[in-house]
């Protein structure tokens, strides 16, 4: 098996766009939370989110015609174009990299164009360049087109821990010998169907997302583009490139019990398969990077999985969704990205908006509103979703 | 080395329900029925491939299934029938190491849109149906044939539209050699719908939308030999108008390459309803034109489930005629983007 | 059929549809959780329906009473102002 590394970070987020913005925002606690404009909120109980309002498509964007890709197609494109430019890779370089995108919701604006159309006038006043844009391998395909890349592309839409699966995807690909670069993570973006929804399941937070405080009032949705460069170690070594991470193990299974309500039992046994195909022990992991919804059961139930695969001994454990917002299908390429600047930069990214301990979880410490500097060897990050797909990563100091 | 081993098919959808009736369907389509009296909404056209009478809760029971969307209910099936096939009895011992993996272009593209459709339409626009939110995820199908079954392996989505499937088995050999599991449920499902209709006449398709597909259980390439092997899958993409026949062209002599095979052995090639697909891939096999399989006549257009049905049809075929036994065919499949995909399969009957 | 009998009829079937049971499987008293095998997403599917159906707006906490079919008669009729 080869060694794989992290050589490129590309966020596009709502509070940075590229990866010295980002580790700036993870290093203030900055929010990226504030009032809804992607849509027209009148009505909603609930009207804010964790948009990238300075998203500017075609700044970043040098091949793709923003026209005629939806805007989650575009951030999984940009996010990508900047993290082939931080790994410092040529389009030559790239060729015969592979592509893996994960996401929620695909193209999740254009479904709710697609739905306005026949809210009003129906099927027939959908037109067919609305229709195109619809099929949510589009997300991988932007990437591709964008840079100019021949090799495998794909889309993994396993909901909100999407982007960890496309990071075991990546690792396996690149340790086994299938490719040596993979451009890798996830995107999603803010609409007003997914927010109803979740609105209506009472899952979402009054103003701020407060994670693992007691008074947490639930999530945030949210957007963005959050793509890494994967290499294997000979390879990035080869061209002499920094790496940020090694990429250690990771683990995928499934709660097999209800499609909305995660299962602490599962979650712990996804934790212990991850720390095994790492070759690690729970004693290893120095910060836990958590899926943090900041809704009631997901911070309950993470909670406890953690403390019952760690035995009780769980480290420094935050959630950046305080910050970002639920970014579904980018969630956990976010977290990727803050893990590894985690271990490059020797800092644990903070919990914000925590003002209360949870009586249910007195030992968890989720480094409440403030960075804190920390050397990091080994950094688990955490991935829940609809459908009980639990995927989890581990990362380690190079 | 072969890539996987597959060792049971399970079929849902117009064509028939079993390989017997498949292989016959193949040989006698019975055209698409009369769909007007299915939904509220106004179609494209009166006709489709789809099963006007299906009913969720006539199949699978009451339980557990008032909120399954089509898609969901069709692929518990599909995936209750591949494992029956199998012979495999999901036991304690095995479902932690038993999962699925299902192919997408969207989810239900029903459940979506109608859920964007109510915000729209109800007043506070937020009282849209709560137990109607699953379905919109489009792990939907996976998730919840995971949890009928029992499954808690690896529970996969890929959304890839006509190349979906070969992402799939890609992603299943991947799994599989890495030791991420020991079994998996591979599979690719459409759904008729108003919405999916609608797709099928924008996209300009000249074949009435259908729906259905297709499951198989597969196991790594140590596994026993099945029903069929799959000798090589691999996946590309043809970025910024450079040629897609050169590019797949060069994919699939790799294939051949690696699989040790000659032009000469592929029997058949089954690339949907793409001519050029079809013509790159004669141009491959040094001019060689093996039979092409269609299965637009039995299922119409299912833009995501093609790759499945075309296996299926090739792996019933096999079970019908031991003369074929260790033929090799071709499944090849691109996207208007310049995805595409090319996978080597070797089958046998079961006699 | 007084009003009572009638709404208690509408609230049963509505019920007996979310936990998919026939309404006269669903008795007054049993607890949709331990009989029913109910789960949250269910009580929040059924409170959105009464919610719809008698345009009242009843407060997700409320859920935590609403365990049986008596129960969630009072507290919409509470809400809906049934009582006069």
């Amino acid at each position: 098996m080869r060694r794989v590394v992290v050589t490129g970070l590309g966020p596009v987020s709502s509070i940075g766009i590229g990866v010295r913005a980002f580790e700036a925002g993870l290093r203030a606690g900055r929010s990226g939370v504030g009032d809804i404009t992607a849509f027209d909120p009148t009505g909603f109980p609930r009207t804010r989110a964790g948009e990238v309002t300075a998203f500017r498509p075609r700044e970043l964007l040098r091949v793709l015609d923003a026209d005629r890709w939806g805007r989650s197609a575009c951030f999984a494109a940009a996010a990508a174009r900047l993290a082939v430019a931080d790994a410092g890779l040529s389009e030559v370089d790239l060729r015969d990299a592979s592509v893996v995108v994960g996401t929620t919701s695909g193209e999740s604006k254009v479904i709710e164009e697609f739905g306005r159309r026949v809210a009003g006038e129906g099927f027939a006043a959908v037109p067919a360049a609305l229709a195109e844009q619809l099929p949510a391998g589009r997300l991988s395909f932007a990437v591709n087109e964008e840079l100019g890349i021949a090799g495998e592309s794909v889309t993994l839409a396993t909901a909100c821990s999407a982007s960890n699966y496309a990071l075991g995807y990546a690792y396996d690909a690149i340790a086994h010998g299938d490719a040596d670069i993979v451009v890798t993570g996830g995107a999603d973006s803010v609409c007003r169907w997914a927010h109803a929804g979740f609105v209506r399941l009472g899952a979402v937070a009054e103003l701020e997302c407060a994670p693992f405080d007691r008074d947490r009032t639930g999530m945030v949705t949210a957007e963005g583009g959050a793509m890494l460069v994967l290499e294997s170690e000979e390879h990035a070594a080869r061209r002499g490139a920094r790496a940020y991470a090694r990429v250690l193990g990771y683990a995928l299974n499934c709660d097999a019990h209800h499609m909305v309500a995660p299962r602490a039992e599962t979650i712990a046994a996804c934790m212990r398969l991850a720390l095994a195909d790492a070759g690690l022990t729970p004693e290893d992991v120095d910060y836990v990077c958590a899926h943090g919804t900041g809704t009631l059961a997901n911070d309950a139930t993470e909670a406890e999985a953690l403390h019952a695969a760690f035995a009780g001994r769980v480290p420094p454990v935050s959630s950046i969704k305080s910050m970002l917002g639920h970014t579904m299908g980018a969630a956990s390429a976010f977290g990727l990205i803050a893990a590894a600047l985690a271990i490059a930069r020797g800092f644990l990214p903070p919990t914000i908006n925590w003002t209360t301990p949870d009586p249910a979880m007195p030992w968890l410490d989720p480094v409440a509103n403030r960075a804190r500097e920390a050397k990091v060897r080994v950094a688990q990050n955490n991935g829940f979703a609809f459908g009980g797909n639990n995927a989890i990563s581990l990362l380690g100091a190079v | 080395m072969s890539a996987l081993s597959i060792s049971g098919l399970g079929l849902v959808g117009p064509a028939g329900n079993t390989p017997d009736e498949l292989v016959s369907a193949l040989s006698t389509p019975g055209g698409p029925v009369d769909v007007t009296g299915m939904y509220e909404a106004e179609l494209p056209g009166a006709l489709a491939y789809a099963l006007p009478e299906f009913s969720t809760r006539a199949e699978l029971g009451r339980k557990g299934t008032s909120f399954f969307d089509r898609r969901t209910a069709l692929t518990v099936i599909a995936c209750g029938r591949a494992l029956a096939d199998a012979g495999v009895a999901v036991s304690e011992e095995i479902r932690d190491r038993t999962g699925i993996v299902v192919g997408t272009t969207a989810g239900s593209v029903r459940s979506s849109v109608d859920y964007a459709v109510e915000t729209f339409t109800q007043d506070p626009p937020h009282l849209v149906n709560p137990a109607l939110f699953p379905t919109t995820v489009m792990n939907c199908a996976a998730g919840q044939s995971a949890i009928w079954y029992g499954l808690r392996g690896v529970n996969a989505t890929l959304a890839g539209g006509r190349t979906a499937f070969l992402s799939v088995l890609r992603y299943c050999r991947t799994l599989l050699r890495c030791g991420r599991a020991d079994t998996l449920i591979a599979a690719a499902i459409d759904e008729f719908t108003p919405h999916a209709a609608w797709l099928t006449q924008l996209s300009g398709a000249d074949v009435a939308p259908g729906e259905g597909g297709a499951a198989f259980v597969v196991r790594g390439a140590a596994a026993a030999r099945g029903d069929a092997e799959v000798l090589d899958v691999r996946l590309g993409f043809c970025p910024r108008d450079t040629d897609i026949s050169t590019a797949l062209g060069a994919t699939i002599r790799g294939v051949l390459d690696r699989a040790g095979l000659a032009a000469g052995e592929i029997t058949t090639v089954a690339s949907g309803t793409d001519d050029d697909a079809f013509k790159a891939t004669v141009a491959a096999l040094d001019g060689r034109a093996p039979r092409r399989l269609r299965v637009d006549e039995v299922v119409g257009d299912c833009p995501t489930a093609v790759g499945a049905v075309e296996l299926a049809a090739l792996l019933s075929e096999h079970r019908a005629d031991p003369a074929r036994d260790g033929a090799v065919s071709l499944l090849v499949a691109r996207t208007p983007e310049g995805a595409f995909g090319v996978a080597a399969v070797r089958a046998w009957s079961r006699s | 059929m007084s009003d009572t009998e009638q709404h208690l009829a509408e609230l049963r079937e509505l019920v007996a549809e979310v936990l998919e049971l026939e309404p006269e499987e669903l008795s007054d008293t049993a607890d949709f959780q331990e009989e029913y095998e109910a789960d949250s997403l269910r009580a929040i599917e059924m409170l959105a329906r009464i919610e719809k159906r008698y345009r009242v707006q009843i407060p997700q906490k409320e859920l935590a009473g609403m365990q049986n079919l008596k129960a969630v008669y009072e507290i919409t009729a509470a809400y809906a102002g049934w009582h006069g």
